[in-house]
């Protein structure tokens, strides 16, 4: 299908309404990124994304879109809550995949000496892999409390504080979770996965804050040029996988009984009004619980690890979460839609929550500032960290990027990396990293994505967030 | 494990993910190589043959879903069950049921070295297509 695009402004493109589309599309974007886009499919998925029943407004893509499967990633869609869908595949299989941010008192000059040796202390410490199983080996019971409970579970365990819950989204729980309804594969694959930092895309970084563009905010996030931060990036491993699968496979087969025409079969829905939907919903939520206690409880892992590498206290540390977001994920949210507030579920597939200032939902220590949003690049450059904005709510259901977004595919990247040593090419950067996967440097190189700062100045242009810091890394582990 | 590879299967370039495409010349060649296919972009190897045998059956609504549900199976099996798929024999297959004898052998991390991690075999542009003896199909995967 070839896609109409019409130029908006500097950093908006409408896909006009055709077709089988029930609302138009809206992309933002840079004329620099946007000539990415028409090499490949992710305009089309946009596209069908727009054919949805229920969808409202736009069907959305942030500056980071990219090719995915059934959704593109970075595709935001809002559903009306009696006409609208649920989608598996608008949330993808990593249920809750998402990021957090710990701030440290630590300058780069106390850190450099060390931190080949902390890269390797965090290699070994922090499981990370295909198939790798966690320190925390849970029976069903436990399990299913921490698919009810998330964060709060692992924090009463003894890993990490109370008020950690408060700068995590949804204050680490998920609310509507039952995980009686769950497949006895995801409980299976639950047990032994949580802790565990997962493989490709997914890691723990080191890095130094290395420009601050907003002072105040930057300050009541902990943030100074020079300190240095702790980054985390994982999922909800084959717990969340599994229970994604499931019910793409029950919607899927549900569609063909009722004979329902989608445009991709990884489009399967069901009527958020109904008992399918509910219960994906209810299954979701338990996987968005998991995956809070697993960045929870790695988080420890490695503010351990710091303390016993560094041989110092934890106040000589000073490690402080900032805050925990998810960018896989639907929601039923509250917004404002031509003048009339409506309840709402929000996919967002490769997109983060973008709350501005004053937002209810915001603990009081963000009331102010906006919610962080935390958006990593690729292992060699930046990452973001950014607060919500009003534009967000005015634009995009409360949304923004989630991250660089892929440029090459796996195997181009392999193909581009031939005869290179990604890793020695990083060192001679200043940065060191360790990694399980065979492949996954290559796959994973820092040409393999878009220039994260054009991305993040889209989101900062059109008012999505606003940027505050920017974060260099020093080393990171890769699963 | 034998590190060449077999040529049953083409690697398809997808942004985010990875995709392969398969031919046969029939629907249980086509079936028995995607399994075969999806160990190979797992392990980037032929794993040495396993010495135990498992019977598989399931059933789909039509040969697409069935593709990616037997994939699915195979890969769960991996995930799940850490048992490695060394080879497949097809015992029956219709539109809507497969029924296969697998080879397996238990994961062993010093034998089966991981290429890259597979999260799931998704329904995007999926597509079984043939007749006569002419038979294709394209999968892609979410890693």
């Amino acid at each position: 299908m070839e896609i109409e695009l019409k130029e908006i402004d500097n950093n908006r493109w409408l896909i006009p309404k055709r077709g089988q589309m029930r609302v138009p599309g809206m992309i933002f974007s840079s004329p620099q990124l946007i000539r990415g886009l028409l090499k490949d499919q992710s305009l089309a998925q946009v596209a069908n994304v727009a054919s949805l029943p229920g969808i409202v407004k736009h069907s959305l893509a942030m500056p980071d879109i990219h090719w995915g499967y059934g959704f593109p990633i970075g595709g935001v869609a809002a559903f009306d809550m009696e006409e609208g869908i649920v989608s598996p595949g608008g949330v993808g299989y990593d249920i809750n995949c998402g990021c957090r941010l710990m701030t440290t008192s630590l300058t780069l000059d106390e850190i450099k000496p060390h931190i080949k040796e902390l890269i390797s202390a965090l290699f070994k410490n922090i499981p990370a892999g295909v198939g790798s199983e966690g320190h925390v080996h849970l029976n069903k019971k436990d399990e299913a409390r921490v698919a009810e409970e998330g964060a709060a579970w692992a924090i009463k365990q003894g890993f990490g504080q109370m008020d950690d819950c408060e700068k995590t989204e949804d204050y680490g729980t998920f609310k509507g979770a039952d995980p009686s309804i769950l497949s006895e594969r995801a409980i299976k694959r639950g047990l032994d996965q949580l802790g565990t930092l997962g493989s490709g895309n997914h890691f723990l970084e080191v890095q130094v804050v290395d420009r601050i563009y907003n002072e105040k905010i930057a300050r009541v996030f902990n943030l100074s040029e020079g300190r240095i931060t702790v980054f985390i990036h994982s999922g909800s491993r084959g717990f969340g996988h599994q229970i994604c699968d499931d019910f793409l496979k029950e919607m899927g087969r549900e569609a063909h009984i009722k004979n329902l025409q989608l445009p991709d079969r990884q489009l399967a829905c069901a009527p958020i009004d109904s008992d399918l939907g509910n219960r994906y919903l209810s299954a979701m939520a338990c996987a968005a619980n998991y995956a809070w206690a697993n960045r929870q409880i790695l988080m420890h892992l490695a503010f351990e690890t710091l303390l016993s590498t560094l041989s110092i206290g934890p106040r000589d540390l000073g490690m402080k979460l900032l805050y925990d977001v998810c960018h896989n994920i639907a929601k039923i949210e509250t917004h404002n839609l031509d003048g009339i507030d409506r309840s709402l579920c929000v996919h967002r597939k490769g997109a983060t929550r973008s709350l501005p200032p004053g937002h209810p939902l915001l603990p009081g220590i963000f009331q102010k500032t906006g919610q962080p949003v935390l958006i990593p690049g690729d292992m060699g450059t930046f990452s973001y960290v950014l607060a919500g904005a009003d534009g967000a709510m005015e634009q995009s259901f409360g949304s923004s990027c989630h991250g660089a977004g892929r440029l090459l595919s796996r195997s181009t990247a392999i193909k581009t990396a031939k005869g290179r040593s990604i890793h020695r090419e990083l060192e001679d950067k200043g940065i060191f990293v360790q990694s399980r996967g065979k492949e996954t440097l290559k796959e994973e190189m820092p040409e393999a994505y878009k220039d994260v700062s054009q991305v993040v100045d889209v989101v900062h242009e059109t008012g999505l967030a606003t940027k505050v810091a920017r974060l260099r890394p020093l080393g990171a582990i890769k699963g | 494990m034998d590190n060449k590879n077999t040529q049953d299967y083409i690697l398809l370039d997808h942004t985010a993910d990875m995709g392969f495409e398969i031919k046969g010349a029939d629907p249980a060649e086509l079936f028995k190589k995607a399994g075969m296919a999806l160990i190979h972009v797992i392990l980037g190897a032929v794993p040495s043959p396993g010495a135990d045998k498992m019977k598989v059956s399931l059933k789909g609504y039509d040969l697409s879903d069935l593709m990616v549900r037997w994939l699915t199976e195979i890969l769960y099996l991996f995930q799940g069950e850490y048992l490695v798929t060394t080879d497949i024999i097809i015992d029956s297959l219709s539109d809507d049921t497969v029924t296969a004898t697998l080879i397996i052998s238990p994961f062993n991390p010093l034998e089966h070295e991981i290429l890259r991690e597979i999260k799931a075999v998704t329904y995007h542009q999926i597509e079984v297509t043939g007749k006569d003896n002419i038979w294709n199909a394209r999968v892609i995967l979410d890693l």
